[in-house]
């Protein structure tokens, strides 16, 4: 589904992705783990298409079309979701008519009919529902005023609206408690296990891997992926710290 | 044979206008040709509805109800533009407790030339009126309102300026009684340029001023609005919010004064102007002012003037919003703060799509 080969990208001229190459296959959920500073961040960004993140060699191809030739929004309508690490807030504009927007921008964009605003609505409040987030909180401003953990099951109910075919989720588990973690977690399990869909977990700690159980993990260092493994790896990393990795690559 | 002088920009109150059209549209014929579809807007309180053709009321498409046709008693002679204005326009006068039926709604038309028209509204003790009047057309539709609120009356005034071209000029004069209610707001959502003038005096205890609204402007267009909120009695409310929007070569100007006078303790004033750059050739003005001779008094002030943001942007376009439906959506959001004061739902949902169609038509 997603083939990223030899990928190199900078921001302001400074060189982040170093030669990163990664295969997801439909069905699969891949983690990416990494110490600080690795470039995990850029790597969701890049996949995004963010303004500032150049790529400056190597390929990325979604179900074989060329990703780095689109705008973002033509990724979000090819299927690729991004969750934010940083939910942005955007005063003025509630979740509701945010969603509906976005949603109705993509299925334009796919040659799909328009959802109706009732349509519209029962689906945001089943997503809402399911994520804890209330018809409430949905008509308030997007993100405004939301606690960390709030912002967080927000994105979980972007993606369970927009049903994208392939997730890529930065630090997705940062900033929540043990209980706002597992419902997060039983979210992306709920909307994104499927045999046509993929995720790419991009996270530090191996906590919510314990409820979002990756087949494939990576370590991603200095701008590449330095190991590949099952989820064993993951539980390695959690007692043995990156530490090693930094070894490893030394020498 | 114009006979108008007008102030040049050295002239501090004027310096953002730009008044160089108005003579050559004050020798034009209008053409009397009238749109078939005017923009009234469909509410459950219908009330009086008037339709002002080049300044001339349309009698056959207009529904007086307790508005009337009369002398307007007002002297605009230290205005520039205001003293251009007659004597005979439309009143609304309300007793004590009493309100129209429904909805004001007034229509000014221009087909092409100058019009001038004062109006006056005097709201006695307890009276409350909600008035929406719309400008379209192409010409210099001059306007003056002379505005008086008794004690405990309430006004919400809505403006929107909707022409093709041409120029809106309005000045309000109003004097809020004790306890008396004033919210005027302005939308400047059409392709002409736009000045505004108000002076609203709090003549009361406890009286209650609002006056802002959102200034639209694309190509070379000017809107430039200069407002003062004079506190002269103890425990007054006032509050000043515009949000400018400029795109292309578009310059928008608000320039608003809180006076409190000598006394006039426990006033409470907020100011808020904020002005969003589209495009790096368009200009924004904003100036904040106070002037203070009481000392228990809280009046806060802010400026800003900024682009859109850029992580925002992305944020809408990571879910798949194309940019321009993305701009048009935070700028949407940006003036719905001085349109959102709207009481009438119905209105406030007629001066939001109009916004929109505006933003849309980029």
């Amino acid at each position: 589904m997603l083939e990223i080969q030899n990928l190199h990208a900078e921001i302001e001229g400074k060189p982040i992705l170093k030669g990163l190459s990664l295969s997801l296959g439909a069905g699969e959920i891949h983690a990416i783990m990494g110490p600080n500073g690795a470039g995990k961040s850029t790597l969701g960004y890049v996949l995004g298409g963010r303004p500032g993140y150049e790529v400056t060699e190597g390929s990325v191809a979604f179900d074989g079309r060329d990703l780095l030739d689109m705008e973002p929004d033509e990724r979000a309508a090819a299927g690729i979701f991004l969750g934010f690490q940083y939910p942005v807030e955007i005063p003025g504009v509630s979740n509701v008519q945010f969603l509906r927007t976005a949603l109705n921008a993509q299925r334009r964009a796919r040659g799909e009919a328009e959802l109706s605003a009732g349509d519209f609505l029962r689906l945001a409040r089943d997503q809402g529902d399911k994520l804890g987030v209330s018809m409430d909180m949905m008509k308030r401003p997007v993100n405004v005023g939301f606690s960390g953990g709030e912002k967080k099951r927000n994105e979980m109910v972007q993606m369970g609206i927009i049903n994208p075919r392939l997730a890529v989720l930065d630090e997705t588990d940062s900033g929540l408690d043990i209980d706002a973690l597992r419902v997060v977690g039983d979210g992306i399990n709920r909307i994104m296990r499927a045999p046509d869909k993929a995720v790419l977990l991009i996270t530090h700690y191996q906590r919510l891997l314990e409820i979002v159980e990756p087949d494939h993990v990576h370590v991603l260092a200095g701008g590449r992926i330095v190991r590949s493994g099952g989820p064993e790896l993951a539980v390695e990393l959690e007692r043995d710290g990156y530490a090693n990795i930094a070894e490893e690559m030394a020498a | 044979m114009s006979l108008l002088e007008l102030p040049s920009a050295r002239d501090e109150n004027w310096r953002w206008s730009d008044l160089s059209a108005l003579p050559a549209i004050l020798d034009r014929q209008p053409s009397g040709t009238v749109p078939e579809a005017l923009p009234w807007i469909e509410c459950t309180r219908e009330g009086p509805r008037l339709l002002f053709v080049d300044g001339k009321l349309a009698a056959e498409r207009s529904n007086l109800g307790t508005v009337e046709i009369g002398m307007v008693d007002a002297d605009p002679a230290d205005h520039a533009l205001a003293k251009q204005i007659g004597r005979e326009g439309w009143r609304l006068r309300l007793a004590q407790d009493h309100a129209p039926q429904g909805l004001v709604q007034i229509i000014h038309v221009s087909t092409g030339a100058a019009d001038h028209l004062p109006a006056q509204i005097e709201l006695d003790v307890d009276a409350q009126a909600s008035v929406v009047e719309t400008y379209v057309g192409e010409g210099w539709i001059n306007r003056l309102a002379q505005i008086r609120l008794f004690k405990g009356a309430r006004l919400m005034l809505s403006r929107r300026l909707l022409g093709a071209g041409g120029y809106v000029s309005i000045t309000d004069r109003a004097s809020v009684g004790e306890g008396a209610s004033l919210t005027v707001t302005t939308l400047a959502a059409g392709g002409g340029d736009t000045r505004l003038d108000g002076r609203i005096v709090l003549a009361g205890l406890g009286a209650f001023a609002e006056a802002g609204g959102a200034l639209l402007g694309r190509t070379k267009q000017r809107h430039d609005a200069n407002l003062v909120i004079r506190h002269e009695q103890p425990s007054g409310m006032s509050r000043q919010v515009w949000r400018s929007v400029a795109d292309q070569q578009a310059t928008c100007s608000v320039a608003a004064r809180v006076e409190v006078a000598r006394g006039a303790q426990k006033t409470d004033g907020v100011q808020s102007l904020k002005g969003l750059l589209l495009a790096r050739t368009a200009s924004i003005n904003a100036k904040p002012e106070l002037e203070i001779f009481a000392d228990d008094v809280k009046c806060a002030h802010g400026a800003t003037v900024g682009e859109l943001d850029r992580n925002a942007l992305f944020y809408l376009a990571s879910r798949g919003v194309p940019q321009p439906e993305a701009q048009a959506l935070l700028t949407q959001a940006f003036v719905t703060d001085a349109i959102e004061r709207i009481g009438e739902e119905a209105v406030r949902e007629a001066f939001h799509a109009n916004a929109v169609t505006w933003l849309g038509a980029a």
